[in-house]
């Protein structure tokens, strides 16, 4: 029962325990080069200079707010549900932490290679919702009832679309092991041949990570904060790690997929070094297309957020899907399968834009009132409201 | 869409551009030419002593009440054995920059010139983490002029 750790012989338990102190130190410490990361870019993107008192050009302030949110104190509300309250933080960090498992950082570089890793990862990722709806329940607050149903209501939605365009690209691969994806993409990556997917997939993870323009259940304005309301001091932070740790993980797999992750373009004869350079080249793009769109978008409406998600996104990824089983089940030739789901995915890229063009900031039609509706008693009755 | 698309290429132009914060305590904009600051004192530098007699003109005029003047005999008058034309000096002087409105009364009815409002940065300063480190007293409040800090008032 031995296992091979980086070239040593070790018993199985203490090479799981090695890897998940690995894990662990990673992300925390990514986690705090993120916060740090989104701060000083967001400022960028304001003309501001973000933290720059802590540390040299404010490097310490993660280590700052990680200090400050430990030495908080943990209250707990005295009508909360204490079980349920406890316990969600737990149940929003470890699924994040458990899709670490399948995700390729390089060649053999991952916790463990399985075969449905794709499948995996979809799976784990929307556990953490649970532990979502078990912080706005047992807060026993309603801002954080209303976030977390809203939190719930979204992230479901948008795992369709997020799952449909994985699956897609899954197709088109020839299989879900994330490995042989990137290996599958050789000279040139999924986004060329896949644009749609790609798109989907962008939209969804920002979904998925409650960020702006989808940023609903936690929106300040309208729920003070969603779920985490009741939540302080070490527990909060935990949402927050894992929040972070979500778009980590959420774009590492993006660029696994979509990209090439270590592979294109330099190809797998390429060093350890190199291959994670490129891997976290890529996972930084999508990362700080996420701060992008961050800054730049105001909130949509929920009512928009749903209808984006089952009228337009849903059904053009089954078009997308559709196509690509097709493609795979009569097995043209490489290059003129190539040209036909590109075609597809374009096209159902354009589709996209049009139907935004066209139905998306148009106001709606008022309904007509009717002229009897229109006339005396509306207005007195108005009146004598006011 | 294509709003969409404008505003995400106008946010990246903004990243583009060099940040406008100006990190406050540590620089400062230049000043205008004739900014005036807080009051100060200033050194009779011919005769080794401040203007200032302590005849409280200013204590009395200041509409806002952050001077405190005491008044002492010059030992380096003239009866004394020394060179000095001014029979009393200033002993003690206090002023608390966090009251003072800068209204430059105290400049104006001065008899003896002795005191002016300062122009430089350091006249501006009022981020201290103790209200009572802005009660300035006397030599800080020479120390300026002494040294040879502060611009002519009157501009070319």
């Amino acid at each position: 029962m031995n296992n091979d750790l980086f070239g040593f012989e070790i018993n199985v338990w203490a090479d799981a325990a090695a890897r998940l102190g690995l894990i662990v130190g990673l992300m925390t410490v990514v986690v705090m080069g993120l916060i740090y990361g989104e701060r000083k870019i967001i400022a960028r993107f304001q003309q501001r200079l973000g933290p720059t008192r802590t540390g040299p050009a404010g490097l310490l302030q993660s280590v700052a707010d990680a200090l400050k949110l430990v030495a908080k104190e943990d209250v707990r509300p005295r009508s909360a549900d204490p079980w349920v309250f406890e316990l969600a933080p737990y149940f929003v960090f470890v699924p994040i932490f458990l899709m670490f498992v399948a995700i390729p950082f390089a060649l053999r570089w991952e916790i463990r290679v399985l075969e449905l890793g794709l499948f995996y990862v979809l799976a784990v990722s929307s556990v953490n919702i649970v532990g979502w709806v078990m912080a706005g329940w047992g807060s026993d607050n309603r801002y954080a009832m209303l976030g977390a149903l809203r939190a719930a209501a979204q992230a479901i939605s948008y795992e369709l679309p997020l799952v449909m365009s994985l699956i897609s690209v899954g197709i088109v691969a020839d299989s879900f092991n994330l490995t042989e994806i990137v290996r599958s993409q050789g000279q040139v990556p999924n986004i060329v041949w896949q644009p749609l997917p790609f798109f989907l997939f962008f939209v969804a993870i920002l979904a998925e990570l409650n960020r702006t323009p989808f940023d609903i259940p936690v929106g300040e304005s309208e729920v003070v904060g969603g779920p985490f309301v009741e939540y302080s001091g070490i527990r909060w932070s935990m949402f927050f790690l894992a929040e972070y740790a979500a778009l980590f993980i959420l774009a590492l797999l993006g660029a696994a997929v979509f990209l090439g992750g270590w592979a294109w373009p330099l190809g797998e004869e390429w060093g350890l070094g190199w291959q994670l350079v490129l891997t976290a080249l890529k996972a930084g793009a999508l990362i700080f297309a996420v701060f992008w769109v961050r800054v730049t978008m105001p909130r949509l409406r929920i009512d928009q957020l749903m209808a984006f998600s089952w009228k337009v996104l849903l059904p053009i990824s089954f078009v997308q899907v559709l196509a690509n089983g097709l493609v795979l089940v009569y097995e043209p030739p490489q290059h003129i399968a190539n040209i036909l789901l590109a075609a597809v995915s374009g096209a159902g890229l354009l589709l996209v834009v049009w139907i935004m063009n066209h139905s998306v900031g148009k106001p709606r039609p008022r309904p007509v009132l009717s002229p009897r509706a229109a006339t005396a008693p509306t207005a007195t009755r108005s009146e004598a409201a006011r | 869409m294509r709003g969409l698309l404008k505003s995400m290429g106008v946010t990246l132009a903004v990243f583009a551009r060099k940040p406008v914060t100006r990190e406050y305590p540590d620089t400062h904009r230049p000043l205008p030419e004739r900014d005036r600051a807080f009051p100060l004192l200033l050194w009779d530098h011919d005769l080794d002593e401040p203007f200032c007699t302590g005849c409280h003109a200013c204590e009395r005029a200041c509409p806002v009440e952050c001077m405190t003047v005491l008044m002492k005999d010059n030992p380096n008058h003239r009866t004394q054995g020394g060179d000095s034309t001014r029979r009393k000096i200033v002993d003690k002087f206090w002023i608390d920059y966090a009251r003072c409105m800068r209204c430059n009364i105290c400049v104006e009815v001065c008899n003896f010139d002795a005191i002016a409002m300062n122009n430089t940065w350091q006249g501006h300063e009022t981020s201290v983490y103790d209200r009572a480190d802005l009660i300035q007293d006397l030599p800080q409040l020479l120390a300026e002029h002494k040294a040879g800090a502060i611009k002519p008032w009157v501009p070319q």
